[in-house]
């Protein structure tokens, strides 16, 4: 019993992370209907950033992580900008686009804070806590808050702005969309730095957790990416169910199958998806290609 | 008229392609006789420069490159210079074998690295057809069990690691309740074998034995696992940041048996990524424990602080032994690469930074390490019993 609820715990605090990864790749997917490759990279690039700022320019954690937001969205602006004269004309040529930006990013990453990388001190420096024996981490429960703020703020956003409303009508139609007078291209592009900024939200969250070098976003991306689609791709809360399932998932695979865990996490994977190829909140937004 | 021009050139490209590619068909094969009359030594360097590896690789080339610029200002290898070339296998096995066939085309006549055992494993078959010794910085067994003549260590196998680790923990201190926990890569599990077989040697089983992924984050299942065995040591067999996530998430899930492990714990890496706090009080086995424990040490540590602006630790004096052997195995086998290079580093004695090297059939020079504990972040040694 002790040991379920402890991987559960566990399985719960990374779960966060790639909820927040499936989300950026969610809305830029339900807005645009592309998978952005680079959404790893962005994630590592956002987890130097942060823990840069944090620890040699000694800003606060809390602070860093906004900073991070804005350098990444930026990069979002650009990559979006870069791929725009594409848009509705190729798009296998886009998802190759974004592959590239991945590796110009970790290229990037390697020139300017080298290959090693860095550990990153915990910013919550308290004793984890003790429920009748199951420790909890302070710092995990941050994450969770955090995340969980992110996703409602994101779905008000979505729900209940004007901007929000006209993103939502170019997933639905973007023809339709731009008769009505939404600027396709700028809905996309606040989609894309919406989507970077969650990354570096996901990534300055997670270096404190694991070792940050520029190699980081390959893991997190695929995680994050399954869960995207386990959740239903293009679906917000179902990005981060599906991100906590596979966390979750991830911990208890590991405990049971140990050095085979990775192996079942994909295949159970795969079952599920072979049942609902729609993921688990299954709506297809999109389908323009 | 341009037709045919087109077509010489193509036919002038297409014979300078031929000819090439026979000049440098089969090196390996009449390598030391043909390679052995002036110019440099071309030597590589093969080591992670990129990927969550790539700190090792850096300290293994900024040794070599320490022992290869020493010899280069003492007048070379009998008067020819040593050129050392840097190729970055990226931690990964694929990258390695096609590095190694690279090596094999381009007439190198010895090879430094890798400091991942899994890399080694995979480019030793190709070495050993290229006839070109390779000294490397892995400690897997699996390394000598490719039984290749080609293959040396440049410091003691898991084997010896884990041997001396267990005589410390079970002979000196009594410990009885040990637990492991190791992920299933190369190093991890020749770290396991090694551990499980030297507490076996002694009459004990783990109370707990948990496997991991190389890529595993999360490790809540396997640490709560251990916890409830209440162990008093807890044997860590994993690289540097792993054994440092390993060991954070084991102190935040209120785990305080000593923790244990063999060099990668030993590394600056593994502090920063497990805490100091969280790192205080592991034991460590180690064949270079810090630069101050003799007058050998020390000068290493000076030059390489000098030559790098940094603070020398293991794997640079590791990969500095390494070269060393190698510079003078071709001093003695008078510039001869290949078998004949391969016998006179195996005939190599040599008093190095991490003890008095003496080659064995398979391949190992050195065959003991000593016992440090990390007190108040730093590694400090443990008397001798």
């Amino acid at each position: 019993m002790e040991v379920f609820f402890q991987t559960l715990v566990g399985g719960l605090g990374f779960g966060a992370v790639y909820a927040l990864v499936a989300m950026g790749f969610s809305i830029v997917y339900r807005t645009m209907g592309l998978v952005n490759f680079a959404h790893g990279q962005v994630v590592m690039i956002g987890a130097y950033a942060a823990s840069t700022f944090y620890m040699t320019a000694h800003v606060p954690f809390f602070i860093s992580i906004p900073v991070a937001m804005v350098v990444t969205g930026l990069i979002g602006l650009v990559i979006e900008r870069v791929l725009r004269p594409l848009e509705n004309k190729d798009f296998d040529l886009m998802l190759i686009g974004t592959i590239g930006f991945g590796m110009v990013l970790e290229s990037l990453a390697t020139i300017i804070w080298g290959a090693t990388g860095h550990a990153v001190p915990s910013p919550v420096d308290t004793e984890p806590l003790d429920v009748f024996g199951i420790r909890i981490r302070t710092y995990s429960i941050v994450v969770l808050a955090v995340a969980a703020l992110a996703t409602v703020a994101l779905v008000l956003f979505l729900q209940r702005t004007k901007r929000g409303a006209a993103m939502q009508a170019v997933a639905m139609d973007h023809e339709a969309a731009t008769a009505v007078g939404i600027h396709v291209g700028r809905s996309n592009a606040v989609a894309f730095a919406i989507g970077a900024g969650l990354a570096a939200l996901a990534g300055a969250l997670v270096a404190p957790m694991l070792y940050v070098n520029p190699t980081l976003g390959g893991s997190l991306g695929i995680k994050g990416f399954a869960a995207a689609i386990l959740g239903g791709f293009g679906n917000i809360p179902g990005a981060v169910v599906g991100g906590l399932a596979i966390g979750v998932l991830d911990s208890y695979a590991a405990g049971r199958f140990q050095a085979y865990s990775e192996l079942v996490v994909f295949l159970v994977f795969t079952v599920i998806i072979m049942i609902k190829p729609t993921g688990l909140f299954g709506e297809r937004t999109v389908n323009r290609a | 008229m341009p037709r045919t021009a087109t077509a010489r050139l193509l036919l002038c490209a297409t014979a300078l392609a031929v000819a090439t590619a026979g000049a440098c068909s089969a090196p390996g094969s009449d390598s030391s006789s043909q390679e052995s009359s002036d110019g440099p030594f071309k030597i590589a360097v093969v080591n992670a420069q990129s990927g969550q590896l790539s700190s090792l690789g850096q300290w293994e080339w900024k040794g070599a490159k320490l022992a290869a610029d020493e010899w280069n200002a003492k007048g070379g290898i009998d008067g020819r210079t040593i050129e050392l070339e840097l190729f970055d296998d990226q931690g990964d096995p694929t990258v390695g074998t096609n590095i190694a066939r690279k090596l094999s085309s381009e007439g190198f006549v010895a090879m430094i690295g890798t400091a991942e055992s899994a890399v080694t494993v995979a480019m030793i078959p190709i070495l050993r057809q290229a006839k070109i010794p390779n000294i490397t910085s892995g400690q897997s067994p699996a390394i000598a069990e490719a039984g290749s003549p080609y293959a040396f260590y440049n410091g003691p196998t898991s084997n010896t690691y884990d041997e001396s680790l267990a005589r410390y923990l079970v002979d000196d201190k009594g410990h009885r309740k040990i637990a492991l926990i190791s992920n299933n890569g190369s190093y991890g599990k020749g770290e396991r074998d090694a551990f499980t077989s030297a507490l076996a040697d002694r009459g004990i089983t783990p109370v707990d034995d948990q496997v991991v992924t190389t890529d595993q984050k999360d490790f809540s299942a396997a640490l709560t696992s251990i916890r409830q065995k209440a162990p008093d040591v807890l044997f860590v067999g994993a690289e540097e940041v792993a054994a440092g996530l390993i060991v954070k998430q084991a102190r935040e899930l209120g785990i305080t048996a000593t923790i244990a492990g063999a060099a990668p714990m030993g590394t600056p890496v593994y502090l920063e990524t497990a805490g100091v706090t969280n790192a205080e009080g592991t034991v460590v086995s180690s064949p270079y424990l810090s630069n101050d424990t003799d007058e050998a040490s020390r000068a290493f540590a000076e030059a390489y602080q000098r030559a790098h602006g940094e603070e020398a630790e293991m794997h640079g004096a590791k990969a500095y032994d390494g070269a060393n052997i190698v510079f003078t195995a071709l001093e003695s086998s008078n510039g001869a690469g290949g078998a004949e290079l391969a016998e006179a580093i195996r005939g190599t004695e040599y008093d190095g930074l991490l003890g008095d090297f003496d080659f064995d059939e398979s391949g190992v020079g050195i065959h003991e390490t000593s016992i440090g504990v990390i007190t108040a972040g730093k590694l400090t040694a443990e008397p001798a019993s």
